[in-house]
């Protein structure tokens, strides 16, 4: 019987062949839903993020954000025993994740024919930077990488200039959750039909998935548009973008209706119907005007706060640039769980990103614990392949599996 | 029964209140694997995407491509009779998802326990910019308001200067992905449970989820690591990041033992062993040094493209910086579909980013087409509501039904 939390996904088995972060991603997400996901970390060090970012006790918190709920096989994938565990645990599971370069899979023998052959219905998600197919789909990944092939960094930053990285992991972590879409959708398809399948998610498909009107404005207008970074503003609507203002910076939107209340909050009711103000086509033409008419009048306040407060009691959209620290205490955040606090057995305490989606009928967050390396070692063995405590003592000894309390 | 398109989803029913880009990429997700999604669209002018963008016929392309396979329904919501209508469609759907402001479907009367009375399995998705809780939550939502209040926009851009936006639609579309996972996991537990729920899918709670390591290493260092935004590179690895090269960018991933590989590619063997440079925490003391010396070389190669091949030689991990002009013509992602051109009858031929998932089981994606304004009416109140032709004709000139064509 599946030993899965109760929540909207009890009683599906996962078995979790990935490392770093687009891989984990996906099956976290099935975790926090209530999946039972056995992470199979390769001995002797386990996922490359156990020795990622900052440690206590011997702990990484990297770890620990990603892989809370899941439980750890440590095994020696480099020796037939090992490999022939894992193969021997998917007739056992619902659905196989893996984040290897295409191709490894096959080479470890794992490739979807031979799963087929194991598990006639199983589903097997493949995460990659480029994708299982095409030609760039052998190059080595990362999440910068495949953002620079989607035309994303390009449309970051000032037009003459370098672009910027965004320093976060949206590539990765929206590519797991993809991944985990798909999961669900073939899920749904195989109660119905039967039937397995194969699944191919890459962070490239993805990010380019992104783009809400870059792509089809170029051909569309025959070239006349040619999307490319503007710096701190859109492209297609003003004002609306990034403003300086006293000790920070604040996001307004302002376009189509918003622009009569901008107006009226800086006391400049003659601009609602001035024929050069009247649209965002015609403001975009003056862009740099209605910009500086803004800062110049956001100066006027002491601080970022009291420049939000004014905008927001005449109905602007606005909002304050919050640095990453000062997200952490907002009371807003808190009281959602946007960010949450979660306790690790070694580390104690700390704060990481809530889970994104709130369920009517499951308010509250199931209490996961990230494991330590092969911590399920035993367990796993025993309840899922009928294996003897001797037989699992021996593999330890062996080398074929590896326990490790961090 | 439902007449969705045969695919992974094909028995599921959608009634859409979504407007805008993150709902509809929600519903999107859906159509694209087979589900039926009627749109609700308030007379006269429908979703108001369909006043922005590019146009041929009066044709907005930002419209068709959120909302190609969906089925048009357009009523006039401030009549009585109108609204009528949606709460007849309620007892004949699986979903309703919605993206007003908070509240606002309430005030309506469609909120969640309303729903329920109509149809007492029946799943709610609310999607908002700021969430359906908590203090900020009555604020006006836009992408990037919500991205400012997550602390990612301060992730972008140098420390000392204002950040920057991407001008893609990150919050919104992938806040639309995120929710259709939420659907299809409360569909697994209505299926299996009888029961339904309401789901709260927010901008912020999503932007907040990429953050996949700033949350963590500031709460776990004991505010020691202060995450702000650090130009070009990347804070806890090097070398890695945007670099200049021969009439673009390039970006480099060159960390861990991807070092060595870039030093045999630049013919300095000597810094792969060298103490000062062993690891990422010594590269990073002298990242501005690396940083010229990459730069410095890149200048040698006579563009781009030349130097990507190089380094690609070496097992670099390296990608050119691709504007999206040049991602629409990419021979990978033409091979992959990651952007495809889609027909559409009234404006013709056009590029649209691919359906990021690819399913084994049904590798075609579906030809689906955006309605014009209205164009289901007909058709959804004949056979789902048992109304006659003449009804629905009384309803169109009484002002409740509108159709148009485009």
């Amino acid at each position: 019987m599946s030993q899965s939390p109760p929540h909207v996904l009890h009683g599906l088995r996962v078995l979790d062949l990935t490392r770093a972060l687009a891989g984990p991603t996906c099956s976290r997400m099935l975790a926090e839903m209530g999946a039972e996901v056995i992470k199979v970390e390769s001995a002797p060090r386990g996922d490359m993020v156990r020795n990622a970012s900052t440690f206590r006790n011997n702990r990484s918190l990297y770890y620990v954000q990603h892989n809370r709920g899941k439980k750890s096989l440590c095994v020696n994938l480099r020796d037939p025993r090992g490999m022939a565990l894992v193969a021997s645990l998917v007739p056992k599971v619902d659905i196989v994740v893996e984040n290897f370069k295409p191709g490894v899979m096959a080479d470890m023998g794992l490739d979807y024919d031979r799963l087929k052959e194991l598990k006639s219905d199983i589903i097997l998600c493949s995460i990659s930077a480029m994708g299982q197919t095409g030609p760039l789909s052998h190059k080595p990944g990362y999440d910068y990488i495949a953002q620079a092939y989607a035309g994303i960094t390009s449309m970051i930053g000032e037009p003459d200039e370098a672009p910027y990285i965004p320093g976060v992991g949206l590539g990765d972590v929206s590519t797991g959750v993809h991944g985990a879409l798909g999961v669900l959708a073939a899920l749904r398809h195989r109660d119905q039909t039967g039937e397995g399948q194969h699944l191919d998610v890459a962070l490239l498909d993805v990010y380019y998935h992104y783009h809400e009107v870059n792509v089809h404005q170029p051909k569309a207008t025959n070239g006349k548009i040619k999307p490319k970074p503007a710096g701190r503003h859109m492209t297609y609507a003003c004002p609306a973008g990034v403003f300086h203002a006293t000790g920070g910076h604040v996001v307004i939107m302002a376009h189509l209706h918003h622009w009569k209340d901008l107006c009226k909050a800086i006391d400049r009711t003659d601009l609602i119907d001035h024929p050069d103000f009247e649209t965002d086509n015609t403001r975009l033409k003056r862009r740099d005007t209605v910009t500086k008419i803004l800062e110049d009048w956001l100066q006027a306040f002491p601080d970022v706060p009291s420049a939000v407060a004014h905008l927001e009691k005449f109905g602007v959209p606005v909002a304050p640039v919050l640095s990453v620290i000062e997200t952490l205490d907002y009371p807003h955040h808190r009281e959602r769980g946007t960010v949450r606090t979660i306790n690790d057995r070694l580390h104690g305490d700390l704060d990481v990103p809530g889970f994104p989606i709130k369920f009517s009928s499951f308010p509250e967050e199931l209490p996961l614990e990230a494991a330590t390396l092969g911590q399920h070692n035993q367990e796993i063995l025993t309840s899922y392949l009928g294996q003897t405590q001797d037989e699992v003592q021996q593999l330890r000894e062996a080398g074929v599996l590896v326990e490790e309390e961090r | 029964m439902p007449n969705g398109t045969d695919h992974l989803l094909s028995d599921l029913r959608v009634l859409d209140l979504t407007r805008a880009l993150a709902g509809p990429s929600c519903t999107r997700m859906l159509v694209e694997m087979g589900a039926e999604v009627i749109k609700v669209e308030p007379a006269p002018g429908g979703d108001m995407v369909r006043g922005i963008s590019v146009f041929r016929n009066e044709r907005s392309l930002y419209y068709v491509q959120q909302n190609r396979g969906k089925k048009s329904l357009c009523v006039n919501l401030r009549d009585p009779k109108g609204l009528a209508l949606l709460t007849e469609l309620i007892p004949h759907v699986d979903v309703v998802v919605e993206n007003f402001k908070p509240g606002v479907i309430a005030n309506m009367g469609l909120g969640y326990e309303r729903l329920k009375e109509l149809k007492s399995d029946i799943i709610l998705c609310s999607i908002s910019a700021l969430g359906q809780s908590g203090p900020l939550s009555s604020k006006p939502g836009y992408d990037y308001i919500a991205q400012a209040y997550s602390g990612v926009t301060s992730m972008i851009g140098e420390a000392d200067d204002a950040p920057y936006i991407p001008l893609v639609g990150l919050g919104d579309v992938s806040t639309g992905v995120h929710a259709a996972l939420a659907i299809v996991s409360a569909l697994r537990y209505r299926d299996r449970k009888g029961i339904g729920q309401h789901l709260d899918v927010a901008l912020l709670d999503v932007y907040y989820h990429y953050h996949e390591a700033n949350v963590e290493t500031y709460s776990g260092s004991g505010g020691e690591i202060k995450p702000m935004r650090a130009g070009r590179h990347m804070t806890y690895a090097c070398p890695c990041g945007v670099f200049r090269g021969n009439g673009g960018y390039l970006v480099i991933m060159a960390l861990l033992h991807h070092w060595k590989d870039l030093c045999k590619a630049l013919g300095k063997d000597e810094l792969a062993t060298h103490p000062d440079y062993i690891n990422d925490a010594k590269r990073l003391e002298r990242r501005d040094e690396i940083v010229k010396m990459i730069e410095d070389w890149l200048q040698t190669f006579p563009d781009v493209a030349s130097a990507v091949e190089y380094l690609e030689q070496h097992q670099v991990p390296v990608a050119p910086v691709l504007s999206v002009e040049e991602t629409v013509h990419h021979p990978h992602h033409r091979a992959r579909g990651t952007v495809r051109t889609i027909s559409d009858p009234i404006h013709g031929d056009f590029e649209v980013p691919g359906m990021p998932l690819k399913f084994s089981a049904l590798p075609e994606p579906l030809p689906l087409v955006a309605p014009t304004l209205g164009q289901n009416n007909e058709e959804i109140l004949t056979t789902y509501l048992g109304r006659s032709s003449e009804d629905v004709q009384k309803l169109r000139e009484d002002g409740v039904l509108l159709e148009k064509n485009s």
